[in-house]
């Protein structure tokens, strides 16, 4: 360990902001899937490809079509939103209906994520892509001695607009009050009168958006989009929803950002740092497994959501 | 159903068929096509075990590089580095199977993802031994010719061997522990199984396979790469064993042999007329994926379900004539202490209480009775002393030892049996197979007798079968021994409860409910038959609702109200105890 570097006031505020704005990607990637888990009980390995397609839909429509970045951003977060639907109808909802277990829908959302990755890597080959610069200007602003990108102000800004606008949609309307008498109890819900298919739909739509809007983010941040861009957040992300609590909101955001700092920090102050990175993230995912089977923010599973 | 049986072997069959004339001219591809069959196996043993692990590419990878590292760097034979990597798969499995086997379904597969992440990140992490990231290369790695001496009878003889064990394993004791756990882990626990054993079993065979099968592969293909164990790997070997079924070990083999064949076979033949197909890279995964989906919606029973359909079940051997009720198993510790003392026992959920300070004891050879309103707290007593879940305080001595925090297995064991007030048979076997579920601590056959199939564990099945059989007999369910135990009628499978209860040859035998759904008639033979066990030694302690039963049978009642001990002596004493009349009717 590099100890200059930890007497660095500056070194250590730059790693933070850049650590807050890598942890609230994890956290607007980590809200969808654990806004799935919480309500339906599913553990949607498609999300990460899901979050794949977004980001290529995104790059078809700037890099393509010319558009500019919030024409990208909706494009992404509509075909987020379709997918995740589509997964609904193909690979859930017949599961649902026979009644199955926790594995059955894993395992089939894992199909999924397969034929969806490779479909991608068929298509679009599996060089690198990145948007055009001249989507959002790639030139870092300089405050003191810190160095802060437009994509990052853009992330932090976006994730916290998403945040709140998911926290007003389950905890103040009348769908969210819904989708959260589903997650307590479906059975009970559907004799109450709840339409529990379409609300089921809904909260798809809406980790779906989510998916797209990270797939967006993490384009810009990274501006490397691949077709096994997925594998690097799918595993992130698992740790960031058990990190939070499985099915817990707050949580997500929490973990997300958790996870986003012990990673830059990481690469900053440990030798080899970069290497490690992944090593860390399975360590605490395997801690928190062992010390708190039900995550930091969690609660036993039968209050859940 | 039956006319069509022949339907999915004559697709699968020929696809399997046909790669195999392929991969003889291609050797390395048979070699692929062996190797992906044991990988099936070692992902069909965790599954069996409803275990959702994703290890099997980490594990195959740690094989691997072991046995790679030992023949190149220290020059060893392979006769030594591959059986040495498999004990190291063994102990790794050991301790990693230590903390991740006590997770849930999601949580373990899960983290068991993240340790093949982690394995390959140790790969990478450590270049001298493993070449790292690059792979291997001569200066660091290991060299092809040096590396390449394993040969393809070799995969067919191992094969061969595993297709042996599972066949035996699966027929012995131990095999039907572990259907009867994937059914119904709880019951199996009330049955004496030790359910962490066995899930710890599967887990440390799954990756020695996984290991040997890693260990084959670095010797067969002659380089090693960090990017053959990835994620998509274990993605891979997990859907050789869904599309094989959870259920058949054979299944595995199939499912394993035709996710590998149907992507060479599209290339080799359709390939020549349809030319995308021979250069279209992501063609296995795709056929996977759909495997996946496709099985796990359509055919949850994988491709075995539909292969061993026509497999006969045991049926039942001929009924021999009525014998006399086994004796409970009396060998453990005589003792001066009574059978059975709760002392101040309470059990908390959460906040609520379901019973507070309940104490009594229960002499050896009697029969007592639990009753109470609804909620009164006799289920959770009854959960409590067949181990289930531990007392939140009191203490529970069985022959005047403490138990009240022994795991049901072990309970169960010491000689206390039970029912279920919502039943719990394992719904998928027949009904003489649950019984001989009962038997299972009473066989005593050890794994090496298991595989040589020495002539003892012949003898104690067919002994614990003739045991079984006599039970069912004695309690009028003969005929229906071959059934599906999820078949029978409700009063039927209650007495099936029973029967496999009986089958531990228990000193204690807790009856949830047993008369529940049953008729006058039968209520009335439920009576005399547990009379008949008192006079055999046995001691009961019954929940039920039917009170003349009750009053009829029982020699001393314990009454629970509000998770309280309200009363306790005799029929006739309880009956005209203030409280209980104002507990069942209220106060007028």
């Amino acid at each position: 360990m590099d100890l200059s570097l930890l007497s660095d006031p500056v070194f250590l505020l730059q790693n933070l902001i850049d650590g807050l704005s890598r942890g609230a990607l994890y956290a607007v990637y980590a809200m969808g899937l654990t806004l799935i888990f919480g309500v339906l009980d599913i553990i949607n390995l498609a999300h990460a490809a899901t979050f794949m397609w977004c980001a290529i839909t995104g790059w078809l429509v700037m890099a393509g079509l010319g558009l500019p970045l919030p024409a990208g951003l909706l494009a992404a977060m509509l075909a987020g939103a379709c997918i995740a639907l589509l997964l609904e109808y193909v690979a859930f909802r017949p599961l649902r209906r026979e009644g199955s277990d926790r594995l059955s829908t894993m395992i089939s959302s894992i199909g999924m994520s397969l034929i969806m990755v490779s479909i991608a890597e068929a298509v679009f080959g599996v060089e690198t892509r990145r948007f055009p610069s001249s989507v959002l200007n790639p030139r870092p602003f300089h405050f003191g001695g810190l160095r802060i990108s437009p994509a990052q102000i853009l992330i932090v800004a976006a994730s916290v607009v998403l945040m709140a606008a998911l926290g007003y949609f389950i905890r103040r309307t009348r769908m969210g009050k819904a989708i959260r008498a589903i997650a307590a109890n479906q059975k009970a819900a559907r004799l109450l009168g709840i339409h529990v298919e379409a609300v089921i739909a809904v909260t798809f739509v809406t980790a779906g958006a989510l998916a797209g809007a990270a797939g967006i983010l993490v384009g810009l941040l990274t501006n490397n989009i691949v077709p096994d861009m997925g594998g690097q957040i799918q595993l992130r992300g698992l740790a960031v929803v058990i990190l939070g609590g499985m099915g817990n909101m707050e949580g997500a955001v929490l973990g997300g950002l958790i996870l986003g700092v012990i990673e830059t920090f990481t690469i900053a102050y440990l030798p080899g740092g970069s290497d490690l990175k992944d090593a860390v993230v399975f360590l605490i995912l395997f801690l928190i497994l062992f010390v708190r089977p039900n995550g930091i923010m969690g609660r036993k599973s039968a209050e859940r959501a | 159903m039956s006319g069509r049986r022949w339907l999915p072997w004559a697709v699968v069959l020929p696809i399997v068929g046909l790669d195999l004339f392929i991969c003889v001219r291609n050797p390395g591809d048979l070699d692929r096509l062996l190797i992906n069959m044991i990988l099936a196996l070692s992902a069909f043993v965790t599954l069996h075990a409803k275990l959702l692990s994703l290890a099997n590419a980490g594990f195959m990878a740690i094989g691997a590089y072991a046995s790679a590292i030992i023949s190149i760097k220290l020059g060893l034979p392979i006769a030594v580095s591959i059986p040495a990597a498999v004990l190291l798969c063994a102990g790794v499995a050991l301790v990693i199977g230590m903390p991740v086997l006590k997770l849930k379904d999601v949580y373990l597969a899960i983290c068991t993802l993240g340790f093949g992440e982690m394995v390959r990140v140790l790969i990478i992490l450590t270049p001298d031994l493993t070449g790292g990231s690059t792979g291997a290369n001569l200066s660091t790695g290991f060299p092809y010719e040096a590396m390449k001496q394993t040969r393809t009878w070799m995969l067919g003889v191992l094969l061969a061997l595993l297709a042996y064990l599972f066949w035996a394993l699966s027929r012995s004791r131990i095999g039907r522990a572990f259907r009867a756990l994937r059914e119904n882990p709880q019951a199996a626990s009330t049955m004496g199984i030790d359910i962490v054993a066995y899930r710890r079993f599967a887990f440390v065979l799954s990756a020695m396979i996984a290991g040997v099968a890693g260990a084959f592969y670095a010797h067969s293909v002659g380089s090693l790469d960090n990017g053959d164990f990835k994620f998509n790997r274990a993605l891979d070997i997990l859907s050789y064993a869904v599309l094989g079924g959870s259920g058949q070990w054979f299944g595995s083999i199939l499912g394993g042999g035709f996710l590998t064949a149907l992507p060479i076979l599209l290339r080799e033949v359709l390939g020549a007329s349809v030319g995308f197909l021979k250069n279209f890279a992501q063609l296995p995964n795709i056929i996977n994926g759909l495997a996946l989906l496709l099985v796990v919606i359509f055919l949850p029973g994988g491709l075995a379900s539909v292969f061993g359909a026509g497999r006969k079940r045991p049926g039942p051997a001929a009924a021999g004539p009525v014998r006399e009720l086994p004796d409970p198993d009396k060998a453990t510790a005589p003792s001066e202490a009574p059978l059975l003392v709760l002392e101040d026992v309470s059990r908390h959920f959460g906040g609520l209480e379901a019973l507070g300070k309940v104490g009594f004891r229960m002499q050896e050879g009697l029969i007592y009775g639990l009753i109470g309103p609804n909620g009164a707290g006799k289920t959770t007593l009854i959960n409590l002393v067949s181990g289930l879940f531990p007392p939140s305080s009191g203490r529970i001595l069985w022959l005047g030892r403490e138990i009240q925090q022994r795991p049901a297995h072990r309970i169960a064991r010491a000689g206390i049996a039970r029912t279920f007030q919502n039943i719990q048979l394992f719904r998928e076997m027949t009904v003489l197979e649950n019984v001989i579920v009962g038997r299972h601590t009473h066989i005593r056959t050890s794994l090496l007798s298991t595989l040589l199939r020495l002539p003892r564990e012949g003898r104690e099945e067919r002994s614990a079968r003739a045991d079984a059989l006599a039970l069912l007999e004695r309690l009028g369910l003969a005929e229906l021994a071959g059934q599906r135990a999820g078949n029978l009628s409700y009063g039927d499978q209650r007495r099936v409860e029973i029967a496999r209860a009986l089958a531990m040859h228990p000193r204690l035998l807790l009856l949830d409910e047993p008369a529940a759904g049953m008729n006058e008639i039968e209520t009335r033979k439920l009576g005399a038959f547990i009379l008949e066990l008192k006079k055999h030694g046995y001691t009961l302690l019954i929940v039920e609702h039917h009170m003349d039963l009750i009053m009829k049978i029982c020699d001393e009642i314990v009454v629970l109200n509000f998770g309280r001990k309200i009363a306790q002596g005799t029929p006739a004493a309880v009956s005209r105890d203030e409280q209980v009349l104002e507990a069942y009717l209220g106060r007028d």
